[in-house]
C-alpha cells in the first residue's frame, strides 16, 4: 500500500474512529508516561521520548489470572485471555521490535495461549523517533532503527503538521481502512522529508556498542572479576527488568482466600533475591554478582544462541532509570575489553 | 558565598590513607557516572582505585544503605567473612542513617570509618535531566554562590541553585554530618529550617480526597521495590515482602496489594526514616513517597519529641515508653 498522509488536525477524529477497537495510547500523569486505554483522544500524549513502562504490559500484563478454583468443585473456571481487538497507537519502534523478539520465546517449545492470543489481536501503530532520540538510546547497535518497522503494523512519521502513514502489514491495512476517510495520498516531498528525518535520527544516536562475538565471549567470562565490579552498587531492585521491553520472566502463584482462589501469572525479576530460590533454601544465584551476570548473559548470550536475536532493543530505560547508574553499555564495554 | 567545598586532592589523600590501613577492607565513595551529570557509587578496595573518587553536588546517593544492604551467601567450608572495617563517605543527611542504623544495633561504631562531607545541597537529577535533556556527558557540576554550574560536551551553563536543587536540601537542618571520624571540609552552618509546608496540603485533605489522591499514585506502582532496596533503614534479614510461604503480601500488582505495600513500608519507617529522600528519588513511577514519610516524621516529632538519627545514645522510638506519652490521638 502506498504511503498516506494524516493531517494532525484530524488526529482526534482518527483516534475517534479507532475507538471501535480497544485503543491504547501514551498518556501522561505527573512525570510518568504510560500506555492506557483512552476514551477521549485528548488523553493521548504523543510528544514524548518513550513511555516509562513499555507497552509489553498490554500483551503481557504484570498480573493475570489463569484460572479460578473453589473448594469442593472439581471444575476450574478458566479465564479467556482475549481482550478483544486492540490497537496500540504511537508506540516506539524499539518497543514493537521487542514484542517481535519476545514472541519467539512465547511461541517456542510451548505455545503460550495467553500471550499469543493477545499478540494476535493487537495491532501496533508505531511512531518513528523523528526528534533526536534520548542521549542513551542505542537501538542501532542491537539491530534496530529509530524508524524501524519490525513488529509494527503501521509506522507514523511526524512531519510537523501531519503524519506520514506507512502500512507495513495486513493488520495495519485494516487500521488504515478504518481511517480511509481521513487519509490522503502522500506526495513525493513527504516521503523525502521522512527519509531525511530518518537519516538525521540515526546520526543523532551517540551511544554504541560492538556486539560481534559477544555471545561466545560472555560464556568465557563466567568467573571474571568484572562481574563483582559492575554489580557492586546494585541494590537488587526490579527497575531494570520490570521496565525492560524484552524482559519476560514470570512466576506462577496460587492466591487463596478461604475456600476459593486463583492461579495467577505475574512478572518476576532475575534481580530479586527469591528468583529461582529452591525449596531447599539453595539459591543458584546467591548474590547480585550472579544476578547481574545472568541479566546480561540472558540478553546477549543465551537468548541470541536460541533465537538469533539479542534480547535487548536499546531503549535505554535500564540506563536512564537505574537508581545507582549501573549502565548496560558500560558493562558490555568492559566485556568487550576483558 | 557558598562555594565548592570538597578539595578532591585532599579527599584522595585521606582515602589513600584509609584504604591502606590493614584493618580496612573497603571504602565506599563516589565516582563519575556514565552519562549526563550522573555520579555513581564507588567501591574502592585498592590504593590504585582511589584516583576515581570525587565529590560534587551531583553525589545524590545515600551510601549508608550499602552498610546494611550487603549479602551473606553461604561460605565455602573453611573460610570466614572479612569483618574488617568499611569506610564510607556521607553527607549530613546520610550521616543520620548511620546514627539510626547504630541505634538499632545494625553494626557497631567501631565497624565503620566515617568520612563526613559538609554539604550545602545536592542537585535533583530529575530536574537536571529535564533542564539538560541533550547532555551526553559525563559532565561536571559545581556550586558557585547561589548557582550550580553545569559543564558537559564542551559547554558550560550556570543555573540558579533554587531551580535544580533537591527539595530535601531546601529544608536541611543538618548540613554537617552528625557523626564522623574525619571531616573532609569545614563545617557548614545550618542554612534552612523545616516548616513542613510541603505536606500542608496533604494534612488539610479529607479522607475521601486523600484516598482519591493516593489511589491514583499507588495504582501506578509496579512494585519494583526500588524504594525499599535503596532505603538505608530497610535491612531485615528476610523482608516480609520476599517471603513466599507464608506469603504475607501477594506478588499481584493491583490497587489492593499496592496500597498494602505502601502502608506497610511507611509504617515500618515511622520513627526510623531519617528523611534522605532516596525512596522518592529512585521511584520510576514518580510516586511522592516522601509525603507519607514526612507526615509520619512530623507526627513522631510532635507527639514524642523524637527525631530519629540524631543521637547515637538514643534508643529506638518503639522500644521506649514514658507514662507521659501522648494518648490523645489514639481512638
Amino acid at each position: 500500500m502506498a504511503e498516506k498522509i494524516l493531517i494532525k488536525e484530524r488526529l482526534g477524529d482518527a483516534l475517534g474512529e479507532l475507538s471501535k477497537f480497544r485503543l491504547l495510547a501514551p498518556t501522561k500523569s505527573d512525570e510518568v508516561v504510560l500506555f492506557k486505554q483512552i476514551d477521549d483522544p485528548a488523553e493521548a500524549y504523543l510528544d514524548y521520548l518513550n513511555s516509562t513502562v513499555p507497552p509489553k504490559r498490554v500483551v503481557f500484563p504484570q498480573t493475570e489470572t489463569l484460572f479460578k478454583f473453589r473448594a469442593g468443585e472439581p471444575d476450574l473456571e478458566e479465564k479467556d485471555p482475549s481482550e478483544g481487538e486492540t490497537v496500540i497507537w504511537g508506540l516506539r519502534p524499539c518497543d514493537a521490535r521487542a514484542m517481535a523478539i519476545v514472541e519467539k520465546l512465547f511461541n517456542w517449545d510451548y505455545e503460550d495461549p495467553y500471550y499469543l492470543k493477545r499478540r494476535e489481536e493487537t495491532t501496533l501503530v508505531g511512531l518513528a523517533c523523528s526528534s533526536i532520540p534520548s542521549v542513551n538510546c542505542f537501538c542501532t547497535s542491537v539491530g534496530g532503527h529509530p524508524f524501524g518497522t519490525e513488529g509494527l503494523d503501521v509506522l507514523l512519521t511526524d512531519l510537523g503538521d501531519k503524519y506520514l502513514v506507512e502500512v507495513v502489514s495486513d493488520k495495519g491495512a485494516k487500521v488504515a481502512e478504518a481511517l480511509s476517510g481521513l487519509l490522503a495520498d502522500a506526495a513525493g516531498a513527504d516521503k523525502e522529508a521522512a527519509a531525511k528525518l530518518s537519516t538525521e535520527a540515526e546520526k543523532g544516536i551517540s551511544r554504541t556498542i560492538g556486539t560481534e562475538g559477544l555471545q561466545e565471549k560472555l560464556l568465557n567470562l563466567w568467573e571474571n572479576p568484572l562481574w563483582k565490579k559492575v554489580s557492586a552498587a546494585c541494590l537488587g531492585c526490579g527497575v531494570c527488568t520490570y521496565l525492560c521491553p524484552t524482559c519476560h520472566c514470570f512466576d506462577i502463584q496460587d492466591e487463596v482466600e478461604e475456600d476459593e482462589g486463583r492461579r495467577a501469572r505475574m512478572w518476576d525479576s532475575c534481580m530479586f533475591c527469591e528468583y529461582t530460590l529452591h525449596g531447599s533454601g539453595h539459591n543458584p544465584r546467591p548474590t547480585r554478582r550472579e544476578r547481574t551476570r545472568n541479566r546480561i548473559n540472558h540478553k546477549y548470550s543465551y537468548f541470541p544462541s536460541k533465537f538469533g536475536d539479542i534480547a535487548c532493543v536499546g531503549c535505554a530505560r535500564c540506563i536512564n532509570l537505574c537508581p545507582v547508574n549501573i549502565d548496560i553499555l558500560d558493562i558490555l564495554q568492559q566485556v568487550v575489553e576483558a | 558565598m557558598v562555594e565548592q567545598l570538597i578539595d578532591t586532592d585532599k579527599l584522595k589523600k585521606i582515602a589513600e590513607e584509609v584504604i591502606s590501613r590493614e584493618d580496612v577492607r573497603l571504602l565506599i565513595g563516589y565516582r563519575k557516572g556514565t552519562f549526563g551529570f550522573r555520579m555513581r557509587p564507588a567501591f574502592v578496595e585498592e590504593v590504585s582505585e582511589v584516583g576515581e573518587l570525587e565529590f560534587t553536588p551531583a553525589c545524590v546517593n545515600n551510601l549508608a544503605t550499602y552498610l546494611t544492604n550487603y549479602e551473606r551467601p553461604p561460605l565455602p567450608r573453611g573460610t570466614t567473612n572479612d569483618t574488617r572495617k568499611v569506610a564510607v563517605m556521607v553527607k549530613g543527611c546520610d550521616s543520620r542513617a548511620l546514627l539510626q542504623q547504630m541505634v538499632e544495633l545494625a553494626y557497631k561504631r567501631d565497624d565503620v570509618i566515617i568520612l563526613g562531607i559538609p554539604c550545602n545541597g545536592v542537585i535533583d537529577p530529575a530536574k537536571v535531566d529535564k533542564r539538560f535533556p541533550e547532555a551526553k556527558g559525563p559532565g561536571d557540576v559545581k556550586r558557585e554562590g547561589d548557582n550550580f554550574t553545569f559543564s558537559a560536551d564542551g559547554k558550560t551553563e550556570t543555573v540558579p541553585a533554587a531551580e535544580v536543587i533537591a527539595d530535601k536540601c531546601t529544608r536541611c537542618r543538618y548540613p554537617t554530618p552528625l557523626v564522623y571520624d574525619e571531616l573532609l571540609a569545614p563545617e557548614v552552618e545550618r542554612f534552612a529550617d523545616d516548616t513542613y509546608e510541603d505536606i500542608a496540603g496533604l494534612e488539610k485533605r479529607g479522607s475521601d480526597e486523600k484516598w482519591a489522591y493516593w489511589e491514583e499514585k499507588f495504582s501506578r506502582c509496579v512494585r519494583c521495590y526500588g524504594c525499599r532496596n535503596v532505603c538505608p533503614m530497610c535491612y531485615c534479614d528476610e523482608c516480609v515482602l520476599d517471603r513466599l510461604s507464608p506469603q504475607w503480601m501477594r506478588r499481584s500488582v493491583d490497587i489492593s496489594e499496592n496500597t498494602a505495600y505502601h502502608i506497610s513500608r511507611a509504617y515500618h519507617l515511622a520513627g526510623r526514616c531519617i528523611q534522605c529522600g532516596e525512596c522518592q528519588r529512585v521511584c520510576p513511577m514518580d510516586i511522592p513517597i516522601m509525603e507519607m514519610n514526612r507526615k509520619f516524621y512530623k507526627d513522631v516529632a510532635e507527639f514524642y519529641e523524637y527525631e530519629p538519627g540524631t543521637d547515637a545514645e538514643e534508643k529506638p522510638l518503639l522500644s521506649i515508653f514514658s507514662v507521659d506519652d501522648k494518648e490523645d490521638f489514639i481512638l
